[in-house]
């Protein structure tokens, strides 16, 4: 096994206690500083597999290793994982009893042991980074949806990860929203973090993302280069995309 | 929208009312020939008359230069020595007998009522305490991944919700009360804490069930494990929430305290009770206890608002 792959998924399977069998042998591999775009029709597993990657799901067979840390091993200290890999969710899921600030410095002050002040001040460089610096003592009730999840990507910056997954991080937001979230997440991009997302935003894929993934029905049905990507014959895929542009 | 004016009529037409309920009170006493005595009701609040100290033996009084009074008794053994009082009955060389006044002491101390109010404050507050540590244990281990945990938690609700506390006030001093050598307070206030704990238990797992799993996943995405996100992310919330439904359960959990005067605590009702057959004033006496549970009760409530209003804070 070679250690060049940050994240290596291998013939990941997923049945649910129900019996819907949501991941089918899905491999992926990804590089250091590489931006993976996950597209496919709702429902064919693309949420349960990144959730597999932190082990908010458990997987029923295969193996997953992060930065050479076996997944499914059961001496993996699974929050140890998790402080590498940060995650962005399609509702944001901000702490509504915190302010924007008190949501950034939690985990690091709680969970890295970070002095207080020097996470303070992690998080409102953070925060100007993201375009906040003006509404850190906001609650999140007050905030837009764009600016709680820009909120929600610093959160899950100030631990440092090595990767973050986005699961379709702006798809709750109002059309022109939407622009705002994708530009901080190019700009991460382009300063080499590596990154999983699940989007329906095209666009986004054909311009940030290094390659682009297609699911379907609980499998990993195709994976090109954009260029090559959005070109392909593949039938399955041209159904798809045929649905949604 | 209510216009300024409509407000006034209402407030006028609520004071009409109350005076009408009030002097029907008034006139119903009349009735039935009663007559008021509030000033009876006094002294079993805060007693200010001097108070008697009575020999505890037959004897001879002795005064000696400092004025110390002593007893010394016929039939041998220590005499009863008072040293501090106000005013002397006992005169030098007297003859006395057991329950002779031999002197008084002045000032005032508490009567029953007022001691009877202390006990049920006392037995109340840490009845809240040890409910609240109780329902938090028991409202997590509801919510909890064991099944062992959920199991013992929904036992000691359905168990405590579903008999009265009455009879569990009977099994906590009669059996464990001896098993474990307790006294009556501590029996109640165990009883009490065991009650509404169960009840606080289900509060803290519906106020727990009402965030949002994202929050959860958050959290420990973050890194959290689970009891860090429990105490940092989902209890902060929860709480906000069981606020209210808290308030009403303390506020039960002072009246309920009412019922351990079945096992002798002279709490305020139990004091009500032993006044009413001294001062012949039973509709002063259980009116008077009557506004006291009110002012406990509407202090806590008035408190938790209070906190419920810090809280709100963020939304
Ligand atoms: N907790 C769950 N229990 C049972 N089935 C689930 C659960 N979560 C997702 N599924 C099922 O797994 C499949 C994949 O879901 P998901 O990963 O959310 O798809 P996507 O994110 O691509 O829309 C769906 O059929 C869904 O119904
Ligand atoms: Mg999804």
């Amino acid at each position: 096994m070679t250690n060049t792959h940050l994240i290596q998924a291998n013939g990941v399977n997923k049945v649910f206690p129900n019996g819907c069998h949501a991941l089918k042998n899905v491999s992926l591999n990804i590089n250091r500083g590489e931006v993976v775009v996950i597209i496919g029709p709702s429902g064919s597993g693309k949420s349960t597999f990144l959730r597999t990657l932190n082990q908010l799901e458990s997987i029923s067979a295969g193996d997953i290793t992060i930065d050479g840390v076996d997944l499914t091993d059961k001496h993996t200290n699974i929050n140890k994982v998790r402080e590498e890999v940060g995650m962005v969710f399609q509702s944001f899921n901000l702490f509504p009893h915190k302010t924007a600030l008190g949501n950034v410095m939690l985990a690091p002050v709680k969970v890295r042991r970070q002095a207080k002040a020097e996470a303070e001040q992690d998080a409102r460089d953070l925060l100007y980074r993201v375009g906040l610096h003006d509404r850190i003592d906001s609650y999140p009730s007050r905030l837009s949806g764009g600016q709680q999840q820009r909120v929600a990507i610093a959160r899950s910056l100030a631990m440092k990860p090595k990767v973050l997954l986005f699961d379709e991080p702006t798809s709750a937001l109002d059309p022109e929203m939407v622009g705002e979230v994708l530009d901080v997440m190019k700009s991460l991009a382009s300063d080499g973090m590596t990154m999983v997302v699940v989007t329906h935003e095209m666009g986004f894929a054909r311009e940030v993302a290094d390659r682009v993934v297609f699911m379907e029905d609980g499998e990993l049905v195709f994976e090109e280069t954009p260029e090559r990507f959005f070109d392909s014959s593949h039938p399955r895929l041209q159904r798809f995309l045929g649905q949604v542009l | 929208m209510q216009t300024l004016s409509s407000r006034w009529v209402g407030h006028g037409l609520y004071l009409v009312i109350m005076a009408a309920l009030i002097s029907g009170v008034y006139i119903a006493g009349q009735k039935i020939n009663y007559t008021w005595h509030w000033e009876r009701l006094w002294p079993y609040v805060i007693n200010t008359e001097a108070q008697d100290i009575v020999a505890i033996s037959d004897g001879t009084a002795v005064i000696d230069a400092k004025g110390t009074l002593s007893i010394a008794p016929d039939f041998g053994g220590d005499p009863q020595i008072v040293s501090e009082y106000d005013q002397l009955v006992a005169r030098e060389g007297d003859l006395i007998f057991q329950g002779d006044t031999i002197a008084r002491i002045e000032g005032w101390r508490f009567g029953p009522i007022a001691e009877g109010l202390w006990v049920t404050i006392k037995l109340s507050c840490l009845a809240l305490i040890f409910s609240i540590v109780l329902g938090v244990l028991f409202g997590l281990m509801r919510v909890a991944q064991g099944q062992v945990w959920r199991n013992l938690a929904v036992t000691y609700v359905e168990v405590i919700r579903g008999t009265p506390l009455l009879v569990q006030i009977f099994i906590v001093y009669f059996f464990i009360g001896t098993v474990f050598d307790l006294d009556r307070f501590t029996a109640g206030v165990a009883a009490l804490s065991i009650f509404t704990g169960a009840y606080v238990a289900e509060i803290v797992r519906a106020g727990i069930q009402s965030v949002s799993p994202g929050q959860m996943e958050a959290a420990r995405s973050l890194g959290m494990n689970y009891t860090q996100a429990m105490i940092y992310v989902v209890m902060p919330q929860a709480l906000k929430r069981t606020l209210p439904p808290l308030a009403g359960q303390f506020i039960n959990l002072i009246k309920d305290s009412s019922l351990v005067s079945v096992i002798s605590i002279t709490d305020l009702t139990k004091a009500g009770r032993e006044v009413v057959s001294g001062s012949f004033a039973p509709f002063e006496v259980w009116f008077t206890v009557a506004g006291l549970y009110l002012l406990v009760t509407g202090v806590l409530s008035w408190a938790i608002q209070r906190l419920e209003k810090r809280l709100a804070a963020s939304d």
